[in-house]
């Protein structure tokens, strides 16, 4: 019976929505990770009585045939861009972004990656760099001697110096926008690097149309949401029950079979 | 003598194939814009001839008619993906493939390599004009508005176009969401969509989940009337030869 596998697609597709929820209740304390979403599609469908079909030579129609599907299919996992909220860690070198944009990331290899998450530290060049190390694009190096690191809406960097009063400018965050967020393709490390999906990055500066704020002393925590997580979870594993049922019924129906005389 | 027998076994058929749907409806509860789908059953009267029948013995069989799909609108839910439209009202999208153009109710759509708008499969959806929507190389900020305008940053670059049909039910699914017709696709004026949403599959799961124990256990009540059937025809022959010998 076509049932048990149709069943057994289910359950599938049911065991991929709750890995996607727990990683987004896992992540519900990283830094700028933004949650996400399983997508499904209906497998395809075989016509027993084909509709349209003549019914008779009078030129009556079948009117619904009958179609039985074939079960589900995963069709994408994708990520929810929307800010996340704001986290206040007095920390000068902890930045978030308030609206749209991406932090530019220098990777090892030379590619640029991007990233939401700003808790950024110094490297023992002075350089701004993530927790992974990997250089921030935009700002020069902090001098040895700066006392004091204050950055502001735009994104730039102002330093006081020991023994001096005026700050000084050592540059100005990058920030990159894309037409489709979601296309972005996550490596992990709170990184995303850009796709033919995503479009090309339009790159700015902070508080430029269409980019968002840079905001110092706080994080953007995740976007997870926990309470709809938590009713998701219990939805997906009613709907994991739901679909083993079928398959019990499926064999329960097939032992009525084979028990008749 | 075997009509019992018969029309047990066009029931239990028919149970089998409706299990099947009710199978497919509950493992689609959490496909986007997903329709549930009933069978529909009619009875088939076979008139058997030979001695012992009269014009009115006809024996009625149960044949599975259709499948008919339930065109309640599902739940919307927010996904504030600037991509993801839910659509509001009778309309469909139209997607172009080799074969032609389909319809699809799915609303996650995305960009392609050449930044076109397409569907969750890939296939650009046709914009008014049967055109698809390309969206600027350097858009930051894309809507949608209820009326299936596309705009990049404030230029209207396209509109998606929704149509609608006389015979819903006449679409025949395809997967993937996508359904074909030979209806000719009619503008839809007060169809909307809503950005940022999706709408779910309607599946009702407690019905589902009560029809199935129906169909399990008719099937089972089938199952137990052709065993009775069975048994008396083994009385019968069994008295038969009893009183031969006697």
């Amino acid at each position: 019976m076509r049932s048990l596998s149709i069943g057994a697609t289910g359950m599938l597709a049911q065991q991929l929505n709750v890995e996607v929820i727990s990683n987004n209740i896992a992540n519900m304390t990283t830094t700028g990770y933004k949650r996400q979403r399983a997508e499904f599609q209906d497998l395809l469908y075989q016509s027993l009585r084909r509709v349209g079909a003549a019914s008779s030579d009078a030129g009556t129609i079948v009117p619904a045939g009958v179609q039985i599907g074939a079960g589900v299919q995963s069709a994408a996992v994708y990520r929810i861009h929307e800010q996340g909220t704001m986290e206040v860690t007095d920390n000068p070198l902890d930045v978030a972004i308030s609206g749209d944009g991406f932090f530019q990331v220098e990777l090892p290899n030379g590619d640029t990656a991007y990233t939401r998450s700003g808790s950024f530290q110094l490297n023992a060049d002075g350089e701004i760099v993530t927790a992974d190390g990997y250089r921030v694009n935009g700002p020069n190096a902090v001098p040895e001697d700066a006392i004091e690191i204050a950055i502001n809406d735009s994104g730039e960097i102002l330093v006081i110096l020991d023994g001096q009063v005026e700050p000084q400018n050592v540059g100005q965050f990058d920030l990159a926008i894309f037409a489709n967020d979601a296309g972005l393709e996550a490596i992990g490390n709170n990184l995303f690097l850009e796709t033919p999906a995503s479009g090309n990055p339009q790159t700015g500066v902070a508080a430029d149309e269409g980019f968002g704020d840079v905001k110092q002393g706080l994080l953007e925590s995740s976007n997870v949401n926990i309470v709809s997580e938590i009713t998701q979870l219990i939805a997906a594993q009613r709907a994991y029950e739901m679909n083993s049922k079928v398959i019990t019924t499926t064999d329960e129906m097939m032992r009525t079979t084979s028990n008749l005389r | 003598m075997e009509n019992t027998i018969y029309a047990g076994l066009s029931r239990q058929m028919a149970l089998r194939r409706q299990m099947e749907v009710v199978a497919n409806n509950i493992a689609n509860m959490s496909t986007a814009g997903y329709r549930s789908e009933q069978m529909l059953f009619v009875e088939y009267m076979n008139e058997p001839d030979g001695p012992g029948y009269g014009n009115d013995d006809a024996v009625a069989m149960v044949l599975d008619q259709g499948t008919v799909r339930d065109m309640r609108p599902g739940p919307m839910v927010r996904t504030d993906n600037p991509f993801d439209v839910a659509i509001e009202g009778r309309g469909y999208l139209v997607v172009e493939t080799p074969a032609g153009p389909r319809y699809t109710r799915n609303g996650h759509l995305s960009l392609d390599v050449d930044r076109r708008l397409v569907d969750g499969s890939g296939l650009p959806v046709l914009g008014t004009g049967d055109q698809p929507i390309t969206v600027p190389q350097n858009a930051g900020d894309v809507s949608i508005s209820a009326n299936g305008d596309v705009s990049a940053d404030g230029q209207i670059v396209g509109s998606i176009r929704l149509v609608e049909f006389d015979d819903e039910l006449r679409m025949v699914p395809l997967g993937g969401g996508l359904y074909v017709t030979n209806q000719m696709p009619a503008d839809s004026a007060d169809t909307e969509l809503r950005q940022g949403f999706i709408e779910q599959s309607n599946v009702l799961p407690i019905v589902e989940m009560t029809r199935m124990i129906e169909v399990s256990r008719s099937y089972q009540s089938t199952s137990r009337l052709l065993n009775d059937e069975h048994e008396r025809q083994r009385q019968t022959i069994r008295r038969f030869g009893q009183m031969m010998t006697a």
